[in-house]
């Protein structure tokens, strides 16, 4: 065998197995977003599954019996625990992005957004003990809705915050300049122009601190506490019942009812979860297509 | 991160309407009770108990709400000392510690409950197999781990047990039932009694294998989820138990005897402390005297502050508790979660309590 | 600067609104660390090194310890904890690294533009998905599959469950990182590459992925950090291990975070509330931790930054 052909042939295998091993990444990488798709895809799945089949009108209209019954306390308590979370949030977050946005580009702006960050991934169980032992123990609030959503606002500011600096940046400055041209004042600018021009964005933010605040757990379990019955509208020194207790709590009962249950309340909060991130990930992606 | 790139590029949104539509029905939902409203927690034992009488009750009592949680009996001693919870139910009596700091706090039992050890071994379930406390004991330090050891095998004879690592189940909430299980161990072993001791929450010896679960339900799930486990659960789990074809162990009592949990060695538990049980009724039912006691049975207590905020609360957790130690001890709702009905002389005791509080 | 410095009640009023962020951020450590104090004190250093949490003798007298009131016998240990912490983090960031690359790659250069959106934003509702359905998942799902193929002793609760869950949950965190990294990557390096004769598969291992290593770095400390504080699922799947180590992945654990949750029910019974203080001092440990990594992450995220402007 000459030397060129024999430097060819091995050419030649090198790059077949350059081709195998191309090949196999390939395959391997494919089979790792199978593996990131797919638990997904069987969590809906299972919990739809189950979740759906536990569905009825009784779900929707009693309360929790014990174990059994159905989740109208529980749906009522999540949603006042949100709302109020976010009416505590909104104007703090918003707020604090407008300033970060419109007059943080300073020292002081840079460290508020460093804390922010540190208080982002700060885990909300810490949050939770915090507020058990400001709330409950040292204010003596109780179990409480009060206490609940403040934790959750808490937890939810920083996300708003940063989402608002950022939607706000996005707004042309020509537009603010324009504004103070005609002799708006800094309020009339901010409120007038730059907000509204960032509207959507502002939107998103609240959308997605709801989720969260609609998902959470470990914030909730030493501030909420639970209830059978609806809320009879005391902000203290009355407990209140949430969707993601009946999951933890009811899944770990000896009872078919009680397991039931569980996953309806999976069910409802993962379809809202899943719903607002998805619709706000369409109308994203549509914006920009446009 | 890249949620928050995606977000300020975006263009176009309305969906403030979601926003508002739910605070809307909020305010609408907002609806103020006129009800006392009463939570009670603790117990995982006591729990399913209170599940059926909370209907029952509220039908007679139809300006008073009860809502029931399943914590544990450390939670439920701590946050009825707190003002968190009305009514603490716990499978255990308040510590001299807590009764010297909190003279204001009650311990008032509403029935009489036991607890089953329970085991998983395929193929033998259908045996009563025979324990002691000092072979348990040895389990839960890891003294004993295997099933065939020559002290199990001694007192079972014609069984034959597998040579298989025995794997101990523990409450790693505060529990009840963990206060009268290690009661149970400290007064058959002193081994135990000199260092683990007993109490809610006590620091497990670390045994290779061993599995913590939470509440009774926990402790059910993880026993049938385990072949070689041993598990202490509370007897209103008893239909689960078998329901998953669990073994139930025979258990040697003071006297000597090994015993099953029934209605009958129950009773000659109850029967036997009786007459010594003092006014403020913290006594163990652990390892009583008797032939015929079985010796893992408890009062089970709701523990009350007896300085409660206002005059409607103290009443209505007062209408409870003697609607629950009277109407509530009928056997129609104890059979259900194998419980027994109170003695009469334990009765008036806990009647009198009652009525301390206000 | 003719003007005179004017106060801005405007200004001020969105200052005192964003200051409210570091002031809660503030109260939580003040707070934790006020509660937390005696304990601190009475644990010292022994705290992280004790394998040993016990709550003492409840039924006894407290007595006097070290200067305070606690339980006879109670010594307060967390070595378990974090252990537990550090490998099912650990574990899981072993697992999701090769998945997210791997996803990454696969959405960045295999999959065509115009469904790339929708798989992608698959991988993003992963991460949405709120922690106490992954752990219903992993009770109804993982939890059986373990225990009949895997665990020897057929008990699916433990370490390994704890660990894919996790992995599952921060999977998305580095994948959609490392995507957008590699989106990021200028077209005359990858054709640049190509020019040289690479295969595709090796344009991508060998040109664009050492491009973006340091964000990739930056998105696994992240998701570390995000992993270490995880409460929810890691406390229905892990089966709650106290006073003892694990020494294989089918062995129960307890995180710091699910130690909180599940233990302050029983702390709550000590009269001396010596337990709930040294809960408290948990939480300020688990916070210091997350800080660090969380600041770790922040700074490779900004040298990422630089090192892409250089190559500009």
């Amino acid at each position: 065998m000459s030397a060129a052909a024999s430097i060819k042939a091995r050419r030649g295998g090198l790059a077949a197995r350059r081709a195998i091993i191309g090949g196999l990444g390939w395959a391997a990488c494919g089979l790792a977003l199978l593996l990131v798709i797919g638990p997904l895809v069987d969590i809906v799945g299972v919990v739809s599954w189950h979740g759906a089949s536990a569905f009825s009108v009784k779900l929707f209209t009693t309360v929790t019996n014990g174990t059994a019954g159905g989740l109208l306390n529980a749906i009522e308590g999540t949603a006042v625990i949100t709302v109020m979370a976010m009416i505590i949030a909104v104007p703090v977050g918003v707020g604090a992005g407008i300033y970060l946005s419109e007059y943080g580009n300073n020292k002081l702006g840079s460290v508020i957004r460093f804390l922010s960050d540190v208080l982002t991934g700060t885990p909300s169980i810490v949050l939770g003990y915090f507020s058990y032992i400001v709330f409950i123990n040292a204010l003596g609030w109780d179990f409480s809705a009060l206490a609940a959503s403040i934790t959750i606002a808490i937890l939810i500011v920083p996300y708003l915050a940063r989402i608002t600096e950022l939607a706000l940046r996005q707004v042309p400055n020509a537009m603010r300049e324009a504004g103070f041209a005609l002799g708006a004042s800094e309020p009339a600018v901010v409120f007038k122009i730059v907000l509204p021009g960032a509207a959507s964005g502002v939107m998103t933010g609240a959308l997605l601190a709801l989720a969260i605040s609609v998902g959470e757990t470990a914030p909730l379990i030493y501030t909420a506490g639970w209830s059978n019955y609806l809320w009879n509208g005391k902000l203290t020194h009355e407990p209140i019942g949430y969707l993601t207790y009946v999951i933890w709590t009811f899944i770990d009962q000896p009872y078919a009812a009680s397991h039931a249950l569980a996953y309806a309340a999976a069910f409802i909060v993962m379809m809202v979860v899943l719903a607002i991130n998805i619709g706000v990930r369409l109308v994203v992606r549509r914006g920009k297509a446009v | 991160m890249k949620l928050i790139n995606k977000t300020s590029r975006m263009a176009a949104l309305r969906g403030g309407v979601a926003v508002l539509a739910l605070a809307g029905a909020i305010g609408a939902a907002g609806v103020a009770h006129a009800a006392t409203t009463l939570v009670e927690t603790g117990s995982s034992l006591l729990y399913p108990l209170f599940n059926i009488w909370v209907p029952d009750f509220t039908a007679v009592n139809p300006g008073i709400q009860l809502t029931t949680t399943s914590t544990g009996s450390g939670a439920g001693i701590a946050q009825s000392m707190k003002g968190l919870v009305q009514i603490g139910a716990s499978d255990a009596y308040l510590s001299d510690g807590i009764v010297k700091k909190h003279p204001n706090m009650l311990s008032i039992p509403l029935a009489i409950s036991a607890q089953t050890i329970n085991f998983n071994l395929p193929g033998l379930n259908g045996d009563n197999i025979k324990l002691t406390g000092p072979i348990l004991a040895g389990i839960y330090s890891g003294k004993i781990t295997m099933w065939n050891d020559p002290k199990i095998a001694a007192i079972n004879p014609g069984i034959k047990l597998p040579a298989h690592v025995i794997i101990p189940i523990h409450r790693v909430d505060g529990s009840g039932d963990t206060f009268i299980f290690t009661q149970y161990l400290s007064d058959s072993t002193p081994a135990w009694a000199s260092t683990v001791r007993y109490g809610t929450a006590v620091s497990w010896p670390a045994v290779t294998g061993g599995i913590g679960a939470n509440g009774n339900p926990g402790m059910v799930s993880a026993l049938q989820a385990n072949p070689y486990a041993v598990a202490y659960i509370g007897v209103s789990f008893a239909d689960q138990v078998a329901k998953d074809s669990l073994g139930v162990a025979k258990i040697k009592n003071a006297d000597g005897k090994f015993l099953l949990p029934t209605a009958t060695t129950v009773g000659a538990a109850a029967d036997s402390i009786v007459t010594t049980t003092p006014p403020d009724e913290r006594i163990s039912m652990v390892f009583a005297k008797g032939a015929d006691a079985y010796p893992i049975a408890n009062y089970e207590y709701a523990i009350i502050n007896a300085k409660q905020p206002d005059t409607d609360t103290a009443s209505a957790i007062q209408t409870f508790l003697t609607w629950a130690v009277t109407s509530g001890n009928a056997m129609k709702y104890l059979t259900q979660v194998h419980f027994l009905p109170l003695p009469a002389a334990i009765v008036t005791l806990s009647k009198t309590q009652i009525a301390k509080i206000n | 600067m003719g003007a005179v410095m004017k106060i801005k009640p405007f200004r001020l009023s969105l200052l005192g609104l964003s200051l409210l962020i570091p002031a809660a951020l503030g109260a939580v450590v003040l707070f934790l660390l006020l509660y937390a104090g005696q304990a601190i004190s009475f644990n010292g250093f022994g705290f992280l090194g004790g394998v040993n949490w016990n709550l003492g003798n409840l039924y006894s007298d407290p007595v006097m310890t070290r200067g305070v009131q606690v339980p006879s016998g109670a010594d307060y240990g967390i070595l378990v904890f974090v252990v537990g912490t550090l490998l099912s983090s650990g574990i899981a960031i072993l697992m999701a690294v090769p998945l997210s690359v791997g996803a990454a790659i696969f959405l960045a250069e295999a999959v065509p533009g115009t469904i790339r959106p929708v798989l992608s934003m698959l991988v993003e509702l992963v991460a949405v998905v709120p922690s106490v359905v992954f752990g219903l998942w992993g009770i109804a799902v993982l939890i059986p599959l373990i225990g009949t193929y895997l665990a020897p002793s057929g008990n699916g609760y433990g370490l390994l469950a704890a660990s894919i869950v996790l992995a599952l949950m921060i999977t998305p965190i580095i994948a959609t990182t490392l995507l957008d990294a590699l989106l990021r990557v200028p077209r005359e390096n990858r054709e640049s590459a190509f020019a040289l004769g690479a295969t595709h598969f090796e344009v991508v291992t060998k040109a664009m992925l050492p491009m973006v290593r340091t964000t990739l770095v930056g998105g696994i400390v992240l998701a570390l950090g995000r992993a270490m504080g995880e409460t929810m699922a890691v406390v229905m799947v892990s089966g709650g291990a106290i006073n003892i180590l694990p020494h294989s992945v089918f062995s129960p654990v307890s995180t710091i975070a699910s130690f909180i949750v599940t233990q302050l029910d029983s702390a709550q019974s000590d009269p001396t509330n010596m337990a709930v203080r040294s809960l408290a001092e948990i939480a300020l440990v688990l916070f210091l931790i997350t800080l660090a990594v969380n600041a770790c992450a922040k700074l490779l995220s900004s040298g990422a930054l630089n090192v892409r402007s250089r190559q500009h």
